[in-house]
């Protein structure tokens, strides 16, 4: 027991798991409003689309890599998908574009995964540049521009609830989107992967050290292109979702979402540098963010102080994790860091 | 000798006339720079640009950056000016950041139109398609008389740091102090931002009606913001209840509108505010005397009159009503 307590306090998580509490606590005595139903439902519906983008990120950074350019290939497939399916007048139901969109985004993904995992460029360097060719694309190619109106299926999507929570007190009324479901699949898909498959375990080895993931008989190479495809898939299906729920296909409203995410990713304990994170705590750092994000109005923060403030969060959550880390490897040592890839 | 002076004469003449007609025909390069290419009210402008382009046949075109970005459109002007175009018209997305580029364009003796801009310092002229001073009661008129004159409301812009959206919201407010006496500013929550995006406004709404449950309305100033806020309202169960006006898109909304989620939307048509730029460019680099009353042929711009202590800023009289009866009138 007190082994395990010990071990609990070396990892990030639990500090996390804290900070995200005194957060609601905070937002609990200011406003009296965090602990009611519906406000509990609208926090979990505006964790779905950030939820997806970093489940994908914190693959990319576990991999020792970075992606920076989800946001606009989530933007670009998500319009394609919306557009095409408008201009064939399509009825059905929301499966299509769901695998409409999917592809894309698989295909998509390759083309990161082959410039990172065959010709072992740079992430950073080959995901800035793709994010420009996506945003290019979308905006050249295709002529992007707002589309107000979407398919029905999507829009019947985007509306149902799985359930409607009301507040007893104020009558308020919030919706539980269907892409909730969607977004937890998701999310036991990703732990099942990273925890139990070859592939999983090979994403961390890489991370660790790529030379010797490959000598202990990983396929590298492959290994970070089919990870660069799945992560393609999820940010599609993101970005559809994201239209479903608002009704509308903004083209640029997803850009520049990848800094938050990423940063909520490093919150929840993932080391920059790879080989290193759980799921968990990358889900705790994003729902931080997004907790943050969606109650500077509840806390009683003036709007022109919200950027710094939510800047102030993010340094000191990190610097918390961070000094976590520093702390596990003074003492532990290589043994620590060993058991923070075996989480 | 009668015949050859006559010749001369003739020839004198043509070339008077030729030298005229050159001078009208002249080969103006005129680009509109909006805040950028995808939002629906610039490309509604683009259809005005173009419309003008295809009207008088000069060399007049709409170019602007992938996403709303103060440095990047700060970079596109830089651009033309490089180029050597001889007017920018603008809709600046950042009119403080944007003064240093604009002055390098009038250095090397570009003509600025700026349009939304009313602080800018180096512009030859900005218009404005009506006061905003008088578009912000307009606004206020159009929410109190949705709310029946009185209860609590709140004010969103699309960031604090924007020059017009501000304006609007403060004279908004100056309105509703003189006119609603029943009627109060959330003093709290007096401006939120919906940072010009429909998802933000969407979520910032639901937080205000959550933490103020006597707000009664929002006015809106951004085209993502009334709309945002409608989609709260509809989730939350407050239709009838509370109430959101703002400018808006009439084809965006109409479903918005048909349903009474939202009464009424104020506009104007970035179509002709395009035209009108391009007009009153053409105007300057013809050499023409700029004085008021200006008629620039263009619907709401036909007598144009300097705002009160200004010099630059030109105001029309461009402000339209949105609402279920008139949605299907405006063919965008």
């Amino acid at each position: 027991m007190q082994k395990n307590l010990k071990k609990l306090t070396k990892r990030s998580e639990p500090y996390i798991f804290l900070v995200v509490l005194a957060l609601c606590l905070l937002i609990e005595v200011r406003s009296g409003q965090f602990f009611t139903a519906n406000n509990l439902v609208d926090i979990a519906s505006a964790m779905v689309v950030p939820g997806l983008f970093a489940i994908g990120t914190f693959m990319v950074i576990v991999s020792g890599g970075i992606d920076v350019s989800f946001p606009a290939l989530a933007s670009l497939t998500s319009y394609a998908t919306t557009k095409i399916l408008l201009d064939a007048g399509y009825t059905g139901g929301i499966w299509l574009p769901i695998l409409m969109s999917m592809a894309m985004g698989a295909l998509l993904g390759a083309f990161n995964g082959v410039f990172i995992g065959f010709l072992g460029l740079p992430a950073m360097i080959v995901t800035l540049g793709s994010s420009s060719v996506f945003k290019g694309l979308m905006q050249g190619a295709l002529n992007s521009v707002q589309l107000t109106v979407i398919p029905k299926g999507m829009q019947s999507f985007g509306t149902s609830a799985l359930f409607v929570a009301t507040n007893p007190v104020s009558g308020l009324t919030s919706r539980m989107p269907l892409g909730f479901l969607v977004f937890a699949a998701v999310l036991i898909l990703s732990f099942f992967i990273m925890r139990y498959t070859f592939f999983g375990r090979g994403i961390y080895a890489i991370g660790g050290n790529e030379v010797s993931a490959h000598r202990a008989g990983f396929h590298t190479k492959r290994t970070k292109f089919l990870l660069y495809v799945f992560v393609g898939m999820t940010a599609s299906l993101a970005g559809l979702i994201r239209t479903c729920m608002m009704q509308q296909n903004h083209p640029t409203n997803m850009l520049g979402m990848e800094m938050n995410i990423i940063a909520g990713v490093v919150l929840g304990g993932t080391a920059i540098t790879g080989g290193a994170g759980s799921l968990t705590g990358c889900m705790l750092g994003t729902l931080l963010i997004v907790i943050v994000e969606n109650s500077m109005i509840l806390i009683g923060i003036p709007t022109i102080w919200k950027s710094v403030f939510v800047g102030a969060l993010i340094i000191i959550g990190t610097g918390i994790s961070a000094y976590q880390v520093v702390r596990a490897n003074r003492t532990g040592g290589f043994k620590s860091r060993i058991r923070e890839v075996k989480a | 000798m009668k015949r050859i002076l006559s010749l001369l004469l003739v020839s004198v003449m043509l070339l008077a006339l030729a030298g005229t007609a050159f001078a009208q025909d002249k080969d103006w390069e005129i680009v509109v720079v909006p805040k950028d290419a995808s939002n629906p009210w610039f490309v509604r402008m683009k259809v005005g640009v173009d419309e003008y382009a295809a009207e008088t046949g000069l060399n007049v075109y709409q170019k602007g950056t992938p996403e709303i970005d103060a440095t990047l459109q700060a970079q596109l002007v830089q651009d033309l000016i490089a180029q050597g175009v001889d007017a920018i018209c603008v809709v600046p997305v950042n009119p403080e950041s944007l003064e240093p580029v604009l002055k390098q364009a009038m250095d090397a003796g570009i003509v600025v139109i700026a349009h939304e801009g009313a602080s800018l310092e180096n512009v030859n002229y900005d218009i404005e398609a009506f006061s905003n001073t008088g578009y912000g009661a307009f606004i206020m008129d159009n929410l109190a008389e949705a709310m029946g004159e009185e209860g609590l409301y709140t004010t969103m812009v699309a960031h604090v740091t924007n020059a017009s959206h501000n304006e609007w919201a403060d004279a908004g407010v100056a309105h509703q102090k003189e006119k609603y006496p029943n009627m109060t500013l959330l003093a709290d929550e007096a401006r939120v931002e919906s940072e010009d995006n429909g998802d933000v406004a969407y979520n910032k709404a639901k937080e205000l009606f959550k933490k103020y449950p006597d707000l009664k309305g929002i006015m809106g100033t951004s085209s993502y913001d009334a709309p945002g806020v409608a989609r709260a309202i509809d989730e939350l169960g407050l239709v009838g209840k509370v109430f959101t006006s703002g400018t808006g898109m009439p084809a965006d909304n109409k479903a918005l509108l048909e349903s009474g989620t939202v009464k009424s939307l104020t506009l104007w048509d970035p179509a002709l505010a395009g035209k009108a730029m391009i007009a009153l460019a053409v105007k300057v680099l013809n050499g023409e005397a700029i004085e008021a009353p200006i008629d620039l042929a263009v619907d709401g711009y036909t007598a144009l009159t300097f705002k009160e202590g200004s010099d630059k800023v030109l105001e029309g009289q461009g402000w339209i009503v949105i609402n279920k009866d008139n949605v299907d009138s405006f063919g965008f």
